[in-house]
């Protein structure tokens, strides 16, 4: 009835000991409420998040934010100046003129007629107004304002209603000055205006102001690569611990190696937290590539950008960028992952492992720091350092997908990058296993760069 | 055709674990691996399923290097008892028997089938941190033996049994045993060995003191003991049996309430201890001949008893700090263990 020695030790059965362990990790959590209660507070609050620029809207419209109140119109006899105003406002004052007529401009603001100074001030108090802007005519006959509001002069409304006040006040001068309205809309089209490099071979340097939504979508992937490395890594680390405080470890060792045993750790649990991803991501992509509609259906209008030099909230994202971010992913999560594990294994209590993994997640958080600095042009793009880092394994799911994004870096620099991430993993690995063949043996000690070198070298 | 352990030699930091162990165990024995906690019996364990590598030395099953023998060929149950807290009991067994191979059905019905044999058949669903220890100890031992291993390798497998869980240990040894399987069983509990094994190794502080079938070992020892009580006789002092002195070489070894231990040389029979008794006008109620129990061979060859040593272990100081451990006691210091 024995068993006979089919095969030679650990390796006869790599593969599946690695599946059987995954399966064990996956079974394990997918089942627990604490993996459902999560899924379903992330996939909430990222959705939450995804349609904030329509649940603000819906805020603000049943707030009286929006009520500016107009005091003197009679100033203005030849049109009506709440009406203007609403105009200037909701078109977000980015044009100097008045719409014209039959433009679909999205109401954010109403602007109303106000009898008088007093009564529109006492709205202003009681929150029943955003602000109450009273207009009178100078002795030279120009336009004066006077805006009466609860908040400063850097108030974008403020901003915008003295925006509105100066594009109204120079139609107002034209109007006087005989200029008919259709003449005044050409009078301010904006010139031809080109900026160009001056040497002709370079293309100048990337900057950020240039293309806002190629910077958004290098940021976004590399908080999504830290928000995976992180929060999952931190899961390898937990179970790792878990394992070798519930003693199992011995067990399991004595049929599987320690390379198997972390391998279908990491595979498991990344294969759960691909799976959390994927779902908390699906909805997060379609309320994005959808908001326009979604607001229709909500607010009965598409969603009015917060300013109009804003970016758009969906940046492109080529299927090539996706398939990097994809790869980068995977890539970069086995790496930090292995290395959790290993790191873990070093301690015997889970109040230690924040101590034990704190130098990998100070790398971490320095790359996705510098991918951020990058991206928001604190960092020039093109600086040795972003560069360099951009290749440099650990750096580089953070740093060549904001280069990649934003146009810095060729195609083959992301290749490159890949092939030495990819290459960087059965390091990991490697490294990783040797911890864990030491590291879950020991018990009682407190984890130090000594016990990390001695595990390191153990047989 | 045998386990053999080649001059294992082990070392953490400053700390020798083994210091150049080597034995056989015969195929298809009951074999008891003997000596105080901290003498290297589970470093030596751990190598053999290759856990640990040494650092001078080999162990080979069947002639092969245990590191090339495949896993399946071994069953372990590690002295420090663990299964995973939160997985249903059924399914962990199914997990340790994918790891050697087992398919996913057989395994439920082998481990089914051994749940029942051990009386806790109701708890194949329930989670591993609902059980009992005692409990939990059955549910490790089935994954040790679920995929029927040719070697089973067990370190301290009695502590912490209760007597009727020991009793079912037993019978499932025996099955294993029947079957044709190699057991392997560390402990200092010297009854059990007594009573089960057909050979033994003593190791003390990482070193062999002695090994081989416990008849021989016995035999070594050049000695055997007498039982003798005396009606009507205290023999709770060394000197209350004053006639002894005319017998050389014996000795009273060890006294009991109403009884004594004689040593016996070979060179003497033991039966002129019975005749000189009742010469003296003695009436003898209990005579008996017997080896020396492999307690006081330990005691003979290392110095004191096995209890004294493990005393001394858990009360002494922390040994290498980079030593691989089972866990200490509650509050003393982490200190290899063997």
């Amino acid at each position: 009835m024995t068993a006979q020695p089919a095969k030679s030790g650990f390796a006869a059965r790599t593969l599946s000991n690695i599946i059987a362990v995954a399966r064990r990790e996956v079974l394990a959590r997918i089942r627990t409420r604490a993996y459902r209660f999560t899924t379903v507070i992330l996939v909430l609050a990222g959705t939450g998040l995804a349609l904030a620029p329509t649940i603000i809207q819906l805020i603000d419209r049943g707030s009286a934010g929006d009520r500016i109140e107009i005091v003197g119109g009679e100033t203005l006899p030849d049109f009506d100046p709440a009406a203007a105003f609403q105009q200037l406002l909701n078109s977000g004052a980015g044009t100097p003129t008045l719409p014209l007529p039959g433009q679909d401009v999205p109401a954010r603001y109403t602007v109303v007629a106000a009898p008088d100074v007093a009564a529109a001030r006492q709205d202003v108090i009681d929150d029943k107004a955003t602000a109450a802007l009273v207009l009178a005519r100078g002795a030279n006959g120009d336009l004066t304002f006077e805006l009466y509001s609860n908040d400063g002069a850097v108030s974008r409304t403020n901003q915008l209603l003295r925006q509105a006040a100066i594009s109204l006040t120079i139609q107002d001068r034209l109007s006087r000055a005989g200029v008919p309205p259709i003449d005044q809309a050409t009078l301010f089209t904006p010139p031809s205006f080109e900026l160009l490099p001056a040497d002709p071979a370079d293309s100048g340097r990337p900057d950020p102001s240039e293309d806002p939504g190629a910077f958004l979508t290098g940021f976004g992937l590399s908080i999504a690569i830290f928000m995976a490395i992180i929060l999952y890594g931190t899961w390898i680390a937990y179970g790792v611990a878990e394992e070798k405080s519930s003693r199992v470890m011995e067990i399991v060792l004595a049929a599987a190696t320690p390379f198997q045993l972390l391998a279908g750790k990491v595979i498991g649990i990344g294969a759960l937290a691909l799976l959390q991803y994927v779902i908390v991501a699906l909805p997060m992509i379609l309320v994005l590539a959808f908001q326009s509609q979604i607001s229709q259906l909500i607010l009965g209008t598409p969603p009015t950008p917060a300013d109009p030099g804003a970016p758009s909230l969906t940046p492109a994202i080529s299927i090539g960028m996706v398939l990097v971010f994809g790869v980068m992913l995977v890539l970069g999560f086995a790496v930090y992952a292995s290395l959790y594990a290993g790191a873990a294994s070093l301690v015997s209590r889970q109040e230690d492992i924040n101590q034990i993994v704190a130098p990998l997640t100070f790398i971490s958080v320095g790359g996705y720091l510098v991918s951020t600095y990058a991206g928001t042009g604190l960092i020039p793009l093109d600086s040795p350092v972003v560069v360099v880092l951009s290749y440099v394994p650990l750096f580089s799911p953070y740093l060549m997908l904001t280069r990649l994004a934003t146009g810095t870096a060729e195609p083959i620099e992301a290749v490159v990058a890949i092939v030495l991430l990819a290459l960087t993993v059965p390091i990991a690995l490697w490294v990783a296993a040797r911890l864990y063949r030491s590291g879950v043996l020991m018990y009682g000690q407190s984890p130090s760069p000594r016990t990390l070198w001695r595990a390191l070298r153990a047989e | 055709m045998s386990l053999v352990l080649d001059g294992l030699v082990k070392r953490f930091g400053s700390v020798t674990a083994l210091d150049g162990i080597s034995f056989e165990v015969p195929k298809g024995q009951v074999f008891g691996f003997l000596g105080a906690n901290g003498a290297g019996k589970t470093t030596a364990m751990r190598i053999v399923l290759d856990i640990l590598r040494p650092d001078a030395g080999r162990a080979t099953w069947e002639g092969t290097p245990t590191t090339d023998v495949a896993r399946e060929t071994w069953g372990y149950l590690p002295e420090e008892r663990g299964l995973y807290p939160r997985l249903a009991v059924l399914d962990q067994l199914v997990f340790f028997a994918s790891l050697y191979g087992i398919p996913r059905d057989e395994a439920a019905k082998r481990a089914t089938d051994w749940l029942a044999r051990l009386r806790i058949p109701d708890y194949a669903t329930r989670r591993a941190e609902e059980l009992s220890k005692g409990n939990q100890q059955k549910v490790q031992l089935i994954a040790a033996i679920i995929h029927e291993p040719a070697v089973l390798l067990m370190d301290e497998p009695f502590v912490g049994l209760d007597p009727v869980n020991v009793a079912l240990l037993k019978e499932a040894f025996e099955e294993m045993r029947q079957r044709g399987s190699t057991l392997i069983f560390s402990t200092h509990q010297m009854e059990m060995v007594e009573e089960l094994c057909e050979a033994v190794a003593l190791i003390d502080r990482g070193r062999l003191v002695l090994a081989g079938p416990i008849r021989e070992v016995k035999r070594s020892t050049g000695r055997r003991v007498v039982r003798l009580a005396l009606e009507g006789r205290s023999l709770d002092a060394p000197d209350s049996i004053p006639w002894l002195g005319s017998i050389p070489g014996v000795r009273i070894a060890r006294t009991g309430q109403d009884y004594a231990e004689l040593d016996v040389p070979n060179d003497v029979d033991p039966e002129i201890v019975l005749r000189t008794a009742l010469a003296k006008g003695e009436r003898v109620t209990n005579f008996l001949i017997a080896d020396p129990s492999i307690e006081e061979i330990f005691i003979d060859r290392v110095g004191r008893p096995v209890s004294s040593e493990e005393e001394r272990h858990l009360a002494g100081p922390a040994a290498a700090p980079a030593a691989p451990t089972a866990p200490p006691a509650p509050t003393a210091p982490t200190a290899p263990t063997a």
